[in-house]
């Protein structure tokens, strides 16, 4: 038998999370697996306030306890991370993973989390005593490690409303369906008066936290496309050089070859 | 389309689907003793010594020095141990069950046990292997003179993978002395006759002294046809030693490392060209058996027979052999042998064919064998043999020929297609003279007062459907409603031994034995009486008698014919494949039941398919397999092809019920072949040499081919 408290509301979740040892439990597609014997679960899979979709002037506000299939099917949800989601693993799945849940596992091959990354995200994270928001970006601090304490719970994840209209998304995995990516890549493009203002690439599932270079991006910000284009091969080679992989399933060469080719394709297709 | 071939609902889909099937795991625990096998941890090692915990009461350690008779398997030879005899030769060899009524407290037991090794060197690499389990040559014509008067000469080499058979429940057995001092031992199998010849042998007991029944079986796909000999003498053993009902499953990574999976192979072909025409091939055929022999003899057997192909070769040398290294041993596999050598053949017909200018179809079909030549073995092919028509009918079904001339023009940009065609065959039953010789099947119908009718086989239903197939048959001939006539798990204190569930014989072989069966029956039917009618497999008349110490003659009565073509979009960028559509042509002579069929069709297919792109699995320098998870281990899902369409084509057989021949087999075999083609066209018509292939090898062929 499964030990664990279900909690109502946000507030009793984070009475318990500060007060037991507990293991947050919000879709637990990875947990089941993992089977842990002697662990407490913090069911939040049933908390209001983890459950809902909002947007403010500045963002879309994703509940940590929102389902893929829930979020596939607002419309608030930016396109850009619905062809992430409709990606991830297969519909049963989707029916029982979180966005919170999928953050707070600390994997480099999270898909949602690439997205964030990528988007400039935001992660809210509360406890008992107050909350703060941090960039997705920071929240990973290495493989499987976060920026969360002992008595915090992630409650949401902020993506900004607008500038991810223009993007490219990829995901290598083993399969069509039921895959875990193996490489995977979204790049988000913005321009204004003809000035490139966002040119964001990120890769995951290739090192230990999901990769995304600004300093080599500044590369190419307030450069028109075709500044862009006589710059294109230095950028590139920052990325070469700056790209150091692990192996997986798959080896860290070909890795790299792949995100070279899908970086490549990001900028060709905004016309670099 | 004939009424026997009308799909009826499966007897067993009720309590399949319902859940209400009891697999072995499913036994009440109560009064069972939980086995788990201790592993042996290093590929080749002397064991000095295995210092155990202290075992509480009611906990026990069985080894080899418990086994009452034999501590040798009885698979086609004895050399694999029921526990081992003093010195392991793979990863994973059972030294010893630990066995108790808490499972975790077995677990713990277990992991407690510190073995102590005295290492030897292992064999791992296969190019390097020495020691040669079998070793096999035949041929025919004059293959040097062929060599020596060609006008080109091909020599290529080609590397099949593993593959694992994946079956849903894992193997598991159970043993359970009987008051009468019986041993019963039922699991997850598919040969039940098999088992009960290895317990007897164990246990050192006559015929009587053991009983096995299959239990509810989760797939099989070859993957149950000798392991379950092996587990279920080591249960047997553990329940005679504990007095108690011993059950031991094993987990899916246990089962996934550590038994039977698809013979990796290395095949050189050598062929002699002239005029355009193949002459002469001279093939060398190296599989790694792992270490022990196991099922290696037959699976070496029908690759080499297969080895040329469905093409007329006039001078014929084929040389094979089974090698040893200390690996798990390897088994029975859907195609068992067959699909590493029509591989191999497939491919090297369309690089020469290539080579020669030629689109390779055509010059496939300019070699193809018909009804009245020689097989291989220089048996004949008694039967017509319908690839021309059946290429026809994929050709409609996907425009081949239009497509595979267009992607051979140059093309650009990041998806590039390719179109790929294979022919191959699948030997319908046993390799040669088994049936005659070997298996004799017996099949009986037995009749109740209440006028329902029981069949007595030893077939297994593993989802291939012969618990509703075989009563079809009998109430066909019978005019009864198919809930009249019912075939349980075979038990063989129940029932007589009518063979093995392998090799496509079943349906075919034992399903005609209950055909003439159920005729007699209806001749002699009497209301309100029990009756029994009993039928013995005859050879049919036609075949010409194969000696196996010569390869000569027969090896099959009649073949299963398949023509696949598979059309692939491959991504520059990350190397990854995506199947447009399969499209198969199958010959099973005919379906006894469509659904089944098809459902066979399709999934062999799709098996087929993984095994030639996504279904990798090594061993590492220490001889042991690191992917054993299905998280690690990737079999194809339907959404890899959603696009597959398999077609029948009925060429009966005379011999087999209606015409029906060998189906479980045939969808796998040729679908690497096809595959790999289709790979080779997209890559701008690089030559390629190994399943699987990967979106990792299509990228480093791409950057070497840039370079």
């Amino acid at each position: 038998m499964v030990n664990g408290y279900a909690a109502a509301s946000l507030r009793e979740a984070l009475e318990i999370r500060a007060s037991r040892d507990v293991v947050p439990y919000a879709g637990g597609t990875d947990l089941m697996i993992e089977n842990r014997k002697g662990v407490r679960y913090l069911f939040l899979n049933k908390v209001p306030e983890l459950k809902a979709v909002a947007v403010d002037d500045r963002y879309v506000r994703i509940g940590a306890a929102v389902t893929f299939t829930e979020a596939l099917a607002c419309p608030d949800v930016p396109r850009l991370m619905k062809e992430a989601l409709s990606r991830i693993a297969a519909p049963a799945i989707r029916n029982a993973g979180t966005f919170g849940g999928n953050l707070g596992n600390g994997s480099a091959k999270a898909d949602t989390a690439l997205i964030e990354v990528a988007a400039d995200g935001k992660v809210c994270l509360a406890s008992a005593e107050g909350g703060r928001v941090v960039d997705v970006d920071k929240f990973y601090l290495g493989r499987k490690k976060l920026d969360l304490a002992d008595n915090e719970l992630i409650t949401e994840i902020l993506l900004p409303k607008k500038g991810l209209e223009q993007y490219s998304y990829e995901k290598v995995g083993g399969r069509e369906a039921l895959a875990i990516s193996r490489v995977s890549f979204a790049g988000v493009f913005a321009a204004e008066n003809g000035k490139i203002t966002n040119i964001a690439a990120a890769f995951g599932a290739v090192a230990d936290t999901i990769l995304r270079y600004k300093d080599i991006e500044a590369m190419l910000l307030g450069k028109t496309v075709q500044e862009a284009k006589g710059l294109k091969a230095d950028y590139l080679n920052a990325y070469a050089q700056r790209m150091t992989l692990t192996r997986g399933r798959v080896s860290a060469e070909y890795r790299k070859r792949v995100c070279m080719n899908l970086l490549n394709g990001f900028l060709t297709k905004f016309g670099i | 389309m004939e009424k026997i071939t009308r799909s009826v609902v499966k007897k067993d889909h009720a309590p399949k689907i319902s859940g209400h099937s009891v697999y072995v795991a499913d036994y009440p625990a109560e009064g069972v003793l939980c086995g788990k096998l201790l592993h042996a941890n290093i590929a080749r090692a002397k064991v000095l010594r295995v210092e155990t915990p202290e075992l509480p009461e009611g906990y026990f350690y069985v080894d080899a020095k418990d086994v009452p008779g034999d501590n040798n398997v009885n698979i086609v030879l004895d050399d694999t141990p029921v526990y081992c005899r003093g010195t392991v030769e793979y990863i994973g060899e059972p030294i010893a069950m630990l066995c108790g009524p808490d499972e975790a407290v077995v677990t713990r037991l277990r992991d407690a046990c510190k073995v102590e090794y005295e290492e030897l060197e292992p064999a791992l690499d296969l190019r390097k292997a020495t020691e040669t389990f079998f070793d096999y040559r035949f041929g025919h014509g004059d293959v040097d003179k062929a060599f020596s008067e060609a006008d080109r000469v091909y020599d290529e080499e080609f590397e099949t993978g593993y593959q694992e058979q994946a079956y849903l429940e894992t193997q598991g057995m159970m043993a359970e002395p009987e008051e009468n001092g019986r041993m019963f031992v039922h699991g997850s199998s598919q040969c039940v006759y098999y088992i009960h010849g290895a317990v007897m042998r164990a246990l050192g007991c006559g015929p009587d002294g053991v009983r096995v029944l299959q239990d509810v079986t989760g797939g099989g796909f070859g993957g149950k046809e000798d392991f379950p000999s092996i587990l279920g003498c080591q249960v047997a053993v553990a329940a005679r030693k504990c007095g108690k009902a011993v059950r031991c499953v094993l987990d899916r990574r246990e089962d996934m490392e550590y038994t039977s999976k698809r013979h990796p192979s290395l095949c050189r072909y050598k062929v002699a060209v002239r005029d355009g025409k193949v002459t002469a091939m001279d093939i060398d055929v190296t599989l790694n058996a792992g270490a022990y022999s196991t099922l290696s003899a037959v699976v070496l057997q029908r690759g080499i027979i297969a080895a040329p192909g469905v093409y007329n070769v006039p001078n014929l040398r084929v040389h094979g052999r089974a090698l040893k290294t200390n690996t798990a041993p390897c088994g029975a596999f859907r195609g068992f042998g067959a699909p590493q050598t029509f591989f191999a053949v497939e491919m090297m017909m369309d690089h020469i064919a290539r080579d020669l200018g030629v689109e390779p179809l055509s010059f496939k079909e300019a070699h193809l064998v018909r009804q009245g030549d020689f097989t291989s073995t220089c048996g004949r092919y008694h039967f017509p043999v319908p690839l021309p028509a059946m290429i026809d009918k994929i050709d409609k079904a996907c425009d081949y020929r239009k497509k595979r001339a267009e992607y051979a023009k140059p093309q650009t940009g990041r998806y590039r297609r390719g179109i790929g065609m294979s022919l191959c065959f699948h030997g319908a039953g046993f390799t040669g003279s088994g049936e005659r010789d070997l298996i004799k099947a017996v099949a009986k119908l037995r009749k109740y007062r209440d006028g329902t009718v029981e069949i007595l086989a030893s077939n297994g239903d593993i989802g291939q459907g012969v618990r509703t197939t075989f009563p079809k048959i009998v109430a066909h001939e019978l005019n009864l409603p198919l809930d009249k006539v019912y075939y349980q798990h075979p038990d063989t204190a129940r029932v007589p031994d009518s063979g093995p569930t392998v090799a496509s014989r079943s349906l075919m072989v034992v399903g005609e034995l209950l055909r003439r069966a159920a005729i007699r029956l209806r001749e002699q039917w009497a209301d309100g009486e029990e009756q029994e009618v009993e039928e013995r497999f005859k050879e049919p008349d036609f075949i010409i008698p194969f000696h196996i110490d010569k390869f000569e003659g027969d090896a099959y009565p009649t073949y299963a014919w398949a023509v696949n073509a598979i059309e692939l979009e491959i991504d520059t960028y990350t190397g990854v494949a995506k199947a447009l559509g399969a499209y198969g042509a199958f010959d099973v002579g005919t379906p006894v039941d469509y659904n089944v069929v098809m459902g066979q069709m399709e999934g062999g297919f799709l098996q087929g398919i993984g095994y030639a792109s996504m279904e990798q699995m090594n061993y590492d320098d220490k001889g042991r397999i690191r992917n054993n998870s299905f998280s690690d281990y990737l079999i194809p899902t339907a959404k890899d092809v959603p696009n597959l369409y398999c077609t029948l084509h009925v060429e009966k057989y005379p011999d087999g019920p209606y015409g029906a021949k060998g189906a479980g087999e045939l969808p796998l075999v040729g679908a690497p072949g096809a595959y790999l083609s289709a790979v080779e066209q997209a890559l701008d018509g690089v030559a390629l040499h190994h399943v699987p292939f990967t979106a990792e090898d299509t990228l480093s062929v791409m950057t070497k081919e840039a370079v």
